[in-house]
């Protein structure tokens, strides 16, 4: 997909989405209680939203603005990896979340030097499960196998 | 107030005060940087140690780390794109860009010195007029709430660098999002899509770190520059010279005037207070055409009025026995728990404590300065660490501070969410800071728009009769919003000519 292309996606997506938010505001349920409505402020904000989203379609499709194509291999290794983290973290703890995470993104970021990856993947996570597990008692989750990390 | 001052000292000026207040402004400054635990974390988590302490040290202790965290999270926001409280939002929005392009330590003087006057303004408006200031606030109702809110809103039109078109949208984004959850009135769920976790609706650090952090991070993995250096160069604070602040002393004390204002309004807060702030300076200052690519009067703006708030959330917090937010909430009990009942009642009653607190209160931020220096001298060998090291650390550390706003994985999930549809919305060009913008203000604007419909019986004219600080400010943020519309018409004009 080029850059245009993806853009041009985006917008409408972005249409669509309000577009279907705004639909969910309309019913009998919230008919003629006006300010007491729950759906009386977000139909005027998903108003607006659907409005200017038009507008940015049109310029979208009025654009020939070439933009960078970006690195997706890496990009996308980066964003699974951290929400596999964020994902796991309250399964098996932070230490043991983190350790796997932080080893997959630095070789990812084109950090090379076995001893600093590893140095860096371990002990950032342990430094900061003994700060805040240890020194701060303000404990951050832990693995079901190990109570200290 | 002011001849109770010799006796206050000589409650502060002991070993333990002097201690509590040092030690208390430091940890303040540290909790306040790691994204995520926020003035309210902080202060929560000294609160134990308190109980332990006499009267004026305890409040001492925990007024200092309520100060110290506000200043503290703009070292993160400005450093590292990662706002360390939801209230140091607006100061990623020209901190980041000044330390792009390597003036990192003089942005950090912008906000340290902005913070400092901002937060000792605040100490003196304090000892000078709380009880007054008290019964004003009283005056503010929905109506004018909302028109204030309206005004703060203006800003997203001076942060939609490059489309204002992408900027509104990203606005109404914002706005929707706030949305999300139950209805503050009626506490019917919407748009929660059978997910309970909604029903409290987003977190808004979590999503504020995603789309500023999280989403940074994404955009350099994404970017074909190979960096093999530090996110941004920093060796230490470096304070403005006196020369600089020429035609910026003005747009200061307006900063810290709506600091003080809004921090006396109970709901409100320091990260609308800031927006506002930040609004009402791109309004009026000379350099506004640089307002978000790394403005000092921007940085001023927002970091002054945060810390102005400080002090004027506890003037209904001590005066009134109302807290504003949920860390003059946490004041309250620190209060109550040490026998002492706020309220109208409070200075009349403990009049040498409340001196005490308020002239404390003064030392804390007058310690802001030297203290933000020796805490920001220690951050800098952190920030010549190479990019892919500290891309890792910033996803971690935002992890971390997101997990301790509730402890809830859900919020995790947000932030990580709220990261990649950052990067997606960021590569279609558009700015992510009116996004937060609307999420900060919309709760607030919904809430005192519907608030203003009931009392008025559904009349939206009526808001314009009776109630002129709202005409005075819906005028200003009808202004606000024409400025374009005008500047666009007027270079058209002198094109034609």
């Amino acid at each position: 997909m080029s850059v245009l292309t993806e853009r041009r996606v985006t917008s409408l997506v972005l249409l669509l989405v309000g577009a279907a938010l705004l639909s969910q505001t309309f019913g009998q349920a919230h008919s003629g209680l006006g300010a007491f409505s729950p759906m009386f402020f977000p139909r005027i904000v998903l108003g607006f939203w659907v409005a200017v989203a038009v507008l940015d379609m049109v310029a979208e499709l009025r654009d020939r603005k070439a933009v960078t194509q970006p690195r997706l291999l890496r990009v996308t290794l980066i964003a699974v990896a951290s929400l596999a983290f964020l994902l796991s973290i309250t399964r098996v703890g932070f230490f043991l979340a983190a350790v796997p995470f932080a080893l997959v993104a630095l070789v990812t970021l084109g950090v090379r030097n076995p001893v600093s990856v590893a140095g860096v993947a371990i002990g950032v996570p342990a430094a900061l499960v003994a700060l805040f597990n240890h020194i701060l008692t303000l404990p951050l989750p832990t693995s079901p196998f190990v109570w200290w990390f | 107030m002011i001849e109770l001052l010799p006796q206050a000292a000589s409650l502060i000026f002991t070993i333990e005060g002097i201690g509590v207040l040092v030690l208390g402004t430091m940890l303040g400054i540290i909790l306040g940087a790691l994204p995520g635990i926020g003035s309210t974390v902080a202060v929560a988590m000294i609160l134990p140690f308190t109980l332990t302490m006499s009267q004026a040290p305890a409040i001492l202790l925990l007024l200092a780390v309520y100060a110290g965290s506000v200043y503290g999270g703009s070292l993160s926001a400005i450093l590292i794109n990662t706002p360390g409280t939801p209230q140091s939002a607006a100061t990623c929005l020209d901190g980041y860009p000044m330390a792009q392009r390597g003036e990192a330590g003089l942005a950090l003087g912008w906000s340290t010195v902005a913070s400092t006057i901002g937060g000792l303004t605040s100490a003196i408006v304090l000892l000078l007029a709380a009880p007054q200031l008290a019964a004003l606030a009283l005056n503010f109702g929905p109506i004018e709430t909302f028109a204030l809110i309206l005004l703060g809103l203006t800003c997203i039109v001076s942060v939609s660098e490059g489309s204002l078109v992408k900027g509104l949208l990203a606005g109404g984004i914002g706005l929707f999002l706030g949305c999300v959850g139950g209805d503050p009135i009626t506490g019917e769920a919407r748009f929660t899509f059978g997910q309970f976790q909604l029903i409290s609706g987003f977190n808004l650090l979590a999503v504020v770190i995603g789309v500023f952090a999280l989403s940074e991070v994404l955009i350099r993995a994404a970017s074909r520059d190979e960096a093999d250096h530090g996110l941004v160069s920093f060796s230490g604070i470096v304070l403005p010279p006196l020369a600089a602040w020429r035609g910026r002393v003005k747009g200061l004390i307006k900063s810290v005037a709506i600091g003080n204002g809004i921090g006396i309004l109970p709901g409100t807060g320091a990260a609308t207070a800031a927006f506002i702030s930040y609004a009402e300076a791109q309004r009026s200052s000379p350099n506004r055409k640089n307002f978000g690519k790394g403005e000092p009067d921007g940085l001023i703006a927002s970091e002054s009025a945060n810390n102005a708030v400080t002090g004027g959330a506890l003037v209904p917090t001590m005066a009134l026995g109302i807290p504003g937010d949920a860390i003059t909430a946490v004041m309250l009990a620190t209060l109550t728990l040490h026998g002492v009942t706020p309220g109208i009642r409070l200075m009349a009653d403990n009049p040498v404590l409340i001196a005490a607190i308020f002239s404390g209160f003064f030392v804390i931020n007058l310690m802001l300065l030297p203290m933000g220096m020796l805490v920001a001298k220690g951050a800098a060998p952190l920030l010549r660490l190479r990019e892919g090291y500290m891309l890792v650390l910033i996803v971690l550390l935002c992890a971390v501070g997101v997990y301790f706003v509730r402890g809830n994985p859900f919020d995790l999930l947000v932030m990580g969410g709220a990261g990649i549809v950052g990067f997606v919305l960021r590569r279609q060009g558009m700015p992510m800071a009116p996004l937060v913008i609307g999420m900060v203000l919309g709760p607030t604007l919904e809430i005192s728009l519907r608030q203003g419909l009931i009392i008025t019986d559904g009349s939206f004219g009526a808001f314009f009769s009776g109630h002129p600080i709202a005409v005075v400010l819906m005028a200003l943020a009808i202004g606000m919003l024409s400025l374009p519309l005008v500047g666009a018409w007027r270079k058209r004009y002198v094109a034609t000519e």
